[in-house]
């Protein structure tokens, strides 16, 4: 585990980016591996009007999700949302940056709430994923 | 028995129940997804502060979003939006299942979707480990639309 700042982080700030550049391999074991699918058959993902096979939108949200970990811990795991639209695809091959910027700051209930604005970017600088995601900060102490 | 139908627009119903099958998680599931989203955080495979190990937050979110998949037949489709609300960690040897249901279906820009919402329960306990909601595209039997795929 990435060590978390001791300090609450302002809104604004920027947290570390990840990078993920996305095998066949990988799609093969998230989506299973099956005939006549996007994301594991090149002819089918063709015939569906694809260059190639397609990442599963939801491969996303875990990168999302480790971003998430790595900075709210088990403020994330147990109490932490995620709210996001996939508005281009992701191709096998690909290279995401995932980033995320602190949005917003509120109370809820004896906690802090914060919400990260997050967002993929493929390697042609194309973002592929917009949303939110947020996390209870107290829990970060724990 | 089930009598699987092509998904379409006019075959589903706002209001139609989705459930998955029941699913235990394995220690081989964690490893699977680990390589597969390459985060190998040591929370999922030693320990966490949570005592013991825990599995990734997003591991079972295809056991929601194939619960279609268990009435219909879906040649294909596009993920539009998703949301997750993570309410209690997941833990190896869970068995876990999503109940899911259609809340609304729409017409935009001459493509239709659908919108489920769902939540994913330990069978043992019933206890909600993850809930939300996501809107999936239909697919026309064609293939896709033109600018869906333009790059």
């Amino acid at each position: 585990m990435k060590p978390r700042t001791a300090e609450p982080m302002e809104v604004g700030a920027e947290l570390p980016t990840l990078a993920k550049t996305i095998s066949q391999r990988q799609i093969d074991c998230y989506s299973g591996v099956r005939p006549n699918s996007i994301h594991t058959d090149l002819e089918w993902a063709r015939k569906k009007g694809f260059r190639a096979p397609l990442a599963q939108a939801l491969m996303s949200t875990a990168y999302v999700a480790q971003l998430m970990v790595d900075f709210a811990g088990v403020g994330f795991v147990k109490g932490g949302k995620i709210s996001v639209s996939f508005i281009k695809p992701v191709i096998v091959g690909d290279t995401l940056t995932v980033h995320g910027t602190i949005k917003s700051r509120e109370r809820e209930g004896d906690k802090t709430r914060v919400t990260v604005e997050v967002w993929c970017e493929n390697q042609d600088g194309v973002k592929t994923m917009v949303g939110t995601a947020s996390g209870l900060e107290s829990d970060l102490k724990k | 028995m089930v009598e699987f139908k092509t998904i379409s627009y006019e075959a589903i119903t706002v209001g139609e129940e989705l459930m998955s099958d029941d699913f235990t998680v394995k220690p081989e599931d964690v490893d699977t997804f680990a390589f597969a989203v390459d985060d190998h955080n040591p929370w999922y495979f030693r320990d966490s502060p949570f005592g013991g190990p825990i599995t990734h937050p997003t591991l079972l979110g295809n056991q929601a979003l194939l619960m279609r998949h268990n009435k219909y037949i879906v040649p294909a489709g596009l993920h539009a939006k998703m949301q997750f609300e993570f309410v209690e960690p997941i833990r190896v040897g869970m068995r876990v299942r999503s109940y899911g249901k259609i809340v609304d279906k729409y017409e935009k820009r001459g493509r239709h979707y659908m919108v489920t919402e769902f939540e994913t329960r330990e069978e043992a306990t019933g206890k909600v480990l993850t809930r939300g909601q996501f809107t999936q595209m239909i697919f026309p039997e064609s293939g896709v639309h033109r600018e869906t795929t333009n790059r």
